[in-house]
């Protein structure tokens, strides 16, 4: 190993040196908020070893669900508008371990639970909004509905809601199947094992990873499942648990390939060329706000937050909270788009917290 | 009563140090000292025995050579041993385990967040050392953590484990010494406990963010947190922050006495093996009243060494500052000074028996503290380079040999 010289610490531009290792490490635009999984002030978070957030769905009117993995699952809803300011713990699914997805309809949510005996879906109707939240609440815990289990108990692999959230497409270990949102049937459409998550495109298709290097495609009203019907655009695709996020404007689609090369889909132009490379990989959670940029986490351990845009993809350093809750963020496994654009990342640690993050507002040019 | 005599040992063998986190008596009886050098790019640290007949100290190695880690291979270095010496009665050893986060030799700082996915830069990881006291010879060494740095560690012997926090992760960390595996728990929060303690039932107690008992229960191979927070200043401390600083079992190992890292520290006393989560005494305030719209400088407002001597009683080192508002001081006085205080564990009254002064500099910040085998106390210090260490000799009335006994278990 080479020997280098000692770093004179009187040369001129040190405090700025230091200033930008200590500090620049750190979310450099936009600001990153964590809220606890509980109602800060009156009652507590879930057990730590219980909170590692995995699963993430909002509603139309800006609730946050999701769901948990560890010792237990968790299913939970955030509420941070009006008078708010709160997750609340719905309750723990019997014998959950993790929690694959969690899907909101209008009126009710589900969610893909797996644990020792296999997985299984529950649910049960939206938590009502609280009265108020910094004078006078109360809350109860309703048991969860037992929605079915796929193929006697296979393991959950994803959900995804259609973008109009009356019913959601879902992977188990081996059928893919269709949960009813608004009924809270289960309808197993045929033979096929997941793997990663689900993505819904412009005009409405589910698209999931298939062998060779190739999507399968779910059109549900045509109820017609097409296996390889998507190719995937040149990149390294072997071993890769995709993830998805799609604009909520238009509808386009982007993912990442295992070397954290950024792509988009559309089903009338078809894939983008490599849009820019994420600083590390695997690409993680991922969602896009409303005026189309795409912000994620990349890498392992110590994850940092990125993002996409017309420029191209520039990383935005590691994720701290400097407001009430002080908390590094290292590890993330879910994101959904909030009621204003803001995105939520779910943190996937012990003491998982959510994040918020809003982005920086660019200048008038 | 005779007076407590305070001499100042300065690490000038080694101009670099700034800081000495860890002092622990060994296995021998000694008093073992991690000079640390962590504001100096390639700084390391080196181990340090204070020599008893020659009544100085004496540098035993430096941790670069020894674990294979030069110190400028432009990786963050192994600059510091901290509150991580752990002795080992059965065989003589001392465990001890290096932490971060001295600068690489050719940048002005390091961060651990920044240089995490960095091969050049990353730091290797905490050396875990195995230290035979008996032949001063390294029997072996190991990678306890890497990329991470090791904040405090903790031996159970009659397990043959070591328990440790990671930094930055804050990850609970269990080492079979006899299969020299590790095995990681989980993440704690963001802020480091700055200590681990064991109670009789084997389990391993220590902190969260918020300043709540953290457990880790062998049974069941979790940790849990106590939904109490610790004693703090509810005038503008919420229990954030409050994590343990420094811990003394008592001598008959029913209970620990504990201060918490956070500027006005508080002093209290925890019995684990009463009820679900133990019985914590507030023992007040460490250090003095002070203005609470500012946030003092947690190297000021600082409290640690906690021992116990061979009286019964438990020593410890607060620090007392001039302030024009809340302590004027007289003229004799420093204007940061290191009180050590003897606490009456029946009475619970302190009496103030020492300060400790060194020369150039001021001396009001104390790491740990130990008692050697002859009964005096010792003291390590955190302040301008070269730091180094106190000894305050006993009174004769006040002392016995083997006062180190039984041993501390944790750094």
């Amino acid at each position: 190993m080479a020997k280098r010289k000692q770093y004179d610490m009187k040369s001129p531009g040190t405090r700025e040196l230091v200033d930008e290792i200590v500090h620049g490490t750190f979310v450099k635009e936009g600001t990153l908020l964590a809220f606890p999984t509980c109602f800060p002030g009156s009652s507590a978070p879930i057990r730590a070893d219980e909170s590692r957030i995995t699963a993430l769905d909002a509603t139309f009117n800006g609730g946050v669900y999701g769901g948990t993995s560890g010792y237990a699952t968790h299913l939970f809803v955030g509420m941070f508008h009006g008078v708010t300011g709160a997750v609340l713990d719905l309750g723990t699914v019997e014998g959950g371990t993790h929690c694959a997805a969690v899907c909101c309809g209008e009126k009710n949510f589900v969610a893909g639970v797996n644990g020792k005996k296999g997985g299984r879906l529950v649910g049960r109707n939206l938590q009502p909004l609280p009265f108020d939240l910094i004078q006078e609440w109360g809350f109860n815990r309703k048991p969860f509905d037992e929605v079915g289990e796929i193929g006697g108990g296979e393991r959950i692999v994803h959900m995804a809601a259609d973008p109009q959230r009356k019913f959601a497409v879902g992977t188990s270990s081996g059928h893919l199947f269709v949960v009813d949102l608004e009924e809270m049937g289960v309808e197993t459409i045929g033979e096929l094992g997941g793997c990663g998550q689900i993505g819904v495109d412009a005009e409405g298709h589910f698209l999931g990873m298939d062998a060779g290097d190739s999507l399968w495609s779910f059109d549900r009203q045509a109820g017609r499942l097409e296996r390889q019907a998507v190719p995937l655009p040149s990149g390294r695709w072997d071993g890769v648990e995709l993830v998805w996020a799609r604009d909520p404007g238009d509808g386009t689609l982007y993912t990442a390939d295992g070397e954290g090369g950024m792509f988009s889909y559309r089903p009338d132009s078809g894939w983008s060329d490599c849009l820019g490379q994420a600083s590390l990989a695997p690409v993680g959670p991922l969602a896009v706000t409303f005026d189309g940029r795409l912000f994620g986490f990349c890498g392992e351990e110590m994850a940092r937050l990125f993002t996409l845009d017309e420029g191209g993809v520039r990383e935005l350093g590691g994720a701290a909270s400097v407001f009430e809750r002080r908390r590094y963020g290292y590890s993330f496994g879910a994101a959904v788009v909030g009621r204003d654009g803001e995105i939520v990342f779910g943190e996937e640690d012990e003491l998982g917290h959510l994040w918020l993050y809003f982005p920086k507002i660019a200048p008038r040019p | 009563m005779e007076a407590y005599k305070a001499t100042w040992y300065q690490f000038t063998e080694h101009p670099d140090a700034d800081s000495c986190w860890s002092l622990s008596v060994g296995p021998d009886g000694r008093i073992y000292v991690a000079a640390c050098a962590e504001g100096v790019p390639g700084g390391i640290v080196k181990l340090v025995r204070y020599n008893e007949s020659g009544d100085r100290l004496d540098y035993l190695f430096d941790l670069d050579q020894v674990v294979d880690d030069p110190h400028d291979s432009g990786r963050a270095t192994q600059c510091k041993i901290h509150y991580s010496f752990a002795p080992s009665m059965k065989d003589g050893v001392l465990y001890m385990a290096t932490h971060l986060s001295g600068p690489p030799i050719d940048l002005p700082a390091y961060s651990p967040w920044r240089f995490w996915h960095d091969e050049e830069r990353c730091f290797r990881g905490s050396a875990l050392l195995a230290f035979d006291t008996a032949s001063d010879e390294v029997l072996w060494y190991d990678t306890l953590i890497p990329k991470e740095g090791c904040r405090c560690l903790l031996i159970d012997e009659e397990r043959g484990l070591l328990y440790a926090l990671s930094y930055p992760r804050d990850h609970f960390i269990i080492y079979d010494i006899e299969k020299r595996e590790g095995r990681d728990i989980g993440r704690i929060g963001s802020i480091n406990a700055q200590l681990l303690f064991l109670d009789k039932k084997h389990r391993v107690w220590t902190t969260d963010d918020y300043g709540h008992l953290v457990r880790y229960d062998p049974e069941t191979d979790r940790l849990e947190t106590s939904p109490f927070a610790l004693p703090h200043n509810p005038q503008f401390q919420s229990g954030w922050h409050s994590v343990f600083y420094d811990a003394a079992p008592s001598p008959d190992g029913e209970c620990v006495y504990a201060s918490t890292w956070i500027a006005q520290p508080r002093l209290m006393r925890i019995w684990p093996n009463e009820g679900e989560w133990g019985r914590v005494e507030d023992l007040g305030p460490a250090t003095q009243e002070r203005d609470p719209t500012l946030p003092t400088s947690m190297f000021l407002d600082h409290c640690g060494g906690l021992t116990f001597a061979g009286d019964g009683q438990l020593y410890y080192v607060a620090s007392r500052w001039r302030d024009e508002g809340y302590n004027p001081l007289p003229p004799d006085h420093k204007a940061h000074e290191g009180v050590v205080w003897r606490l009456d564990i029946d009475t619970l009254e302190r009496e103030e028996v020492a300060r400790l002064e060194r020369p150039d500099e001021f001396a009001q910040y104390v790491s740990r503290g130990a008692v050697d085998h002859k009964g005096d106390l010792f003291f390590g210090h955190v302040g301008p380079k070269p730091t180094g260490i106190f000894k305050v000799w006993m009174p004769e009335s006040r002392k016995r040999s083997d006062a180190h006994l039984p041993i501390r278990i944790w750094g």
